[in-house]
């Protein structure tokens, strides 16, 4: 515990303070979420914390099924109402669990606002993209119809829509999906929040256009200087993209660390497979990316003690039994890895009564 | 927008000729004088009568030249007329129409209104006592046949006069026989009458729309773009009213246009139980008395109308939905 003193940070959340000065906007802690389903209780998320900091990118990444989406739309409070959510997530200190649906809808697409993973369903088909843009300033800014539309015109501008003033006009079937995402980015932007979540945004879109989706993303992140959640499978843009990465697997924290980190030196079994599986120039010709073996397993009934000892090489017969604990590794302390057996040394867990 | 309603004003045009074909053919496939012939042809000397009285109707020349010069009397306003009582299909028609206009429009305009605001209630706040009560009304009033619900709400509307000491329910006829009122006493004297007739068709057709506009609503409630809406911070009420109950109406709207022939189904019932002297009457007298031409102006009248109600929803729908106007 030699380095715990030096940075400060939170062994229980397993996230280190990105900047000493900087501020956590969003703040997770033991997050659960269930869904009460016919065939029984879906663990969707079980118990993770994190946070956002002022200013920077974060990563969440980790198989289908880990339960990203979910964690933000608990942030965002846009989970069906019959989803059971229990821990805290605060927003600038504000605690958003059990916020009347009133306070919280004058944080949402003001203070947090989010751009969809599906740009072919998430706009409504019967109403123009300008609208459906300037409805936000509408809202929150009571911004009048006027004003409204030029600051939707100008937003398209800024997504890289060209012609905007003409286009303001047109309806979403007019628009391809790369215009779309980007119709959604100047949606999300509209009233400067201050953290922006992006549940794969890129996904449901062409390769093509993918990294200029990427780029406008990032471009938008910088005109309202704000935060960035950025969810995704794809480990490769986590690299060129975000700032620090959280993985997520069943419902849990694996790791969580700056991304240069983590990719040096990742001590989790599971980030190493992801690694491994990522298609990097560097990689020297012939020698074939590994998948991990085996799948996610289903948040119905999911494995005793640590979920991917089932599929891990190195998993002992510890594993099964408790859930490790995300602690932090010894030779980087913002980083922190969830593993019986890590790949680089962790600190040993802090007992329970002595002081952190 | 002008573009769109152009294109399916021209395409009624050919749907509207084969109305005439269908409503000239319904009738002048069936053979008006069977009983005559039958009986005429036992006789010595029949099939000279059965000639000549196959002449006079003009059921000697062919199809073909029958649907022609119907059609050409059509086209100058002359629809024939009444082989029972001589009066002219027009002037019979032209009596018969405003009266169930009336019972239709009532119950179309109420029962879509009401219909709409109960699905979108009903949806919004799913299995609530006012969901499950509507739930049950719109099953129980979706069972009933017209002429039963009818019969039923006449007993009741009686029983009610009687217990009240004065007639406020009208039973019988669309309007009280030789009426001497001024207009507003007239439109009073009409507004009695019309309750019961057209709370029978509300009552059936509410519970339709209502169930199909609760299922509509809960499928939009569920898509994406509303929830973009919620992510956006947009109030609950204004998520409901500008972006779901607009989508969640385009297949009500549909739904409208297309059971708009059972609706004029059950007003033909519905005037019959309350003995109106509208369209539902004239059809029943032209079949019973196998009296040709009206039914042949009938089933054209009712025919058009049908046209014209499809294309009205055709230009709401247009109105609504930008990737129908625009494709
Ligand atoms: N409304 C719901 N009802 C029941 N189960 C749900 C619901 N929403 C999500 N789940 C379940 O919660 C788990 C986590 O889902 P989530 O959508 O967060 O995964 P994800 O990490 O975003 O995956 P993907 O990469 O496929 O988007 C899954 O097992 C999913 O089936
Ligand atoms: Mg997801």
């Amino acid at each position: 515990m030699s380095t715990g003193g030096a940075v400060p940070s939170d062994p229980a959340t397993g996230s280190a303070t990105w900047q000493p000065d900087s501020t956590a906007i969003l703040s997770v802690r033991d997050l659960k979420v269930d869904f009460v389903t016919d065939d029984g209780v879906v663990q969707a998320v079980r118990g993770v914390s994190w946070d956002v900091y002022e200013g920077e990118v974060l990563a969440i990444a980790g198989e289908s099924g880990s339960g990203k989406s979910v964690s933000v739309l608990a942030a965002m409070g846009l989970l069906p109402p019959d989803a059971r959510v229990s821990g805290s997530i605060s927003h600038r200190g504000r605690e958003l669990l059990g916020m009347p649906e009133k306070q919280l809808e004058r944080l949402r697409g003001s203070a947090m606002s989010m751009v969809f993973q599906d740009p072919m369903t998430s706009l409504n088909p019967v109403m123009s993209v300008g609208d459906q843009i300037a409805e936000g300033a509408r809202v929150h800014r009571k911004l009048r119809r006027k004003p409204a539309r030029e600051r939707a015109v100008e937003l398209l501008d800024l997504v890289g829509i060209a012609d905007a003033a003409r286009r303001v006009d047109a309806y979403p079937h007019e628009f391809s999906g790369g215009m779309r995402q980007r119709a959604m980015i100047a949606m999300a932007i509209a009233n400067d929040p201050d953290v922006l979540i992006a549940d794969e945004p890129t996904t449901a879109l062409d390769v093509t256009i993918q990294a200029q989706i990427l780029d406008v993303l990032e471009r938008a992140r910088q005109a309202v200087d704000s935060a960035l959640i950025l969810i995704t499978h794809d480990l490769g843009v986590v690299a060129r993209t975000a700032h620090r990465l959280f993985v997520m697997y069943a419902g849990r924290t694996a790791e969580t660390g700056m991304v240069d980190d983590v990719f040096e030196h990742p001590a989790h079994p599971y980030t190493a497979g992801l690694l491994a599986a990522i298609p990097r120039l560097d990689t020297p010709r012939g020698r074939r990316l590994i998948p991990i073996e085996g799948s996610p397993p289903s948040m119905l009934s999911p494995p005793p003690g640590c979920a991917f000892q089932p599929r891990c090489g190195r998993a002992s017969d510890l594993c099964p039994k408790n859930p490790p604990p995300p602690l932090m590794l010894v030779s980087v302390p913002s980083h922190y890895s969830a593993c019986h057996h890590p790949l680089t040394p962790l600190q040993t867990p802090i007992a329970e009564d002595s002081d952190v | 927008m002008l573009a769109y309603a152009t294109r399916k004003l021209l395409i009624s045009i050919p749907v509207l000729f084969f109305a005439t074909l269908v409503a000239f053919l319904l009738v002048a496939t069936v053979d008006p004088i069977a009983e005559q012939r039958v009986f005429l042809l036992s006789q010595p000397g029949g099939a000279e009568q059965v000639a000549r009285l196959e002449a006079s109707l003009g059921l000697d020349k062919p199809l073909v030249e029958r649907y022609g010069t119907w059609l050409g009397d059509l086209a100058r306003g002359d629809m024939g007329s009444s082989t029972e009582n001589g009066r002219a299909v027009t002037t019979l028609l032209g009596e018969a129409i405003p009266v169930t206009l009336r019972l239709v429009v009532a119950a179309t305009v109420i029962s879509v209104v009401f219909g709409v605001a109960v699905g979108v209630v009903s949806a919004v706040r799913k299995y609530s006592v006012f969901d499950n009560v509507s739930t049950f009304f719109a099953f129980l009033f979706f069972a009933m046949p017209v002429f039963w619900l009818g019969a039923v709400l006449k007993d009741l509307g009686i029983r009610f006069n009687d217990w009240w000491g004065r007639r406020i329910f009208f039973t019988i006829g669309e309007q009280s026989p030789r009426l001497d009122a001024d207009f507003w006493g007239t439109w009073a004297d009409r507004a009695g009458h019309i309750i019961l007739p057209a709370l029978t068709l509300i009552l059936i057709q509410l519970a339709a729309t209502s169930r199909f506009q609760r299922s509509a609503m809960l499928d939009v409630l569920e898509s994406d773009y509303v929830r973009t809406a919620r992510a956006k911070g947009v109030p609950r009420h204004r998520v409901v009213t500008r972006h779901a109950l607009r989508n969640a109406l385009l297949p009500v709207v549909s739904y409208t246009g297309l059971t708009f022939g059972t609706l004029i189904g059950g007003t033909v019932v519905t005037e019959v139980v309350f003995n109106w002297q509208g369209m539902g009457r004239l059809f029943l007298d032209s079949l019973l008395d196998g009296d040709v031409a009206v039914s042949q102006g009938w089933l054209l009248a009712v025919g058009v109308s049908v046209i014209a109600v499809n294309l009205l929803t055709d230009l709401v729908y247009g109105l609504l939905d930008p990737r129908v106007r625009h494709g």
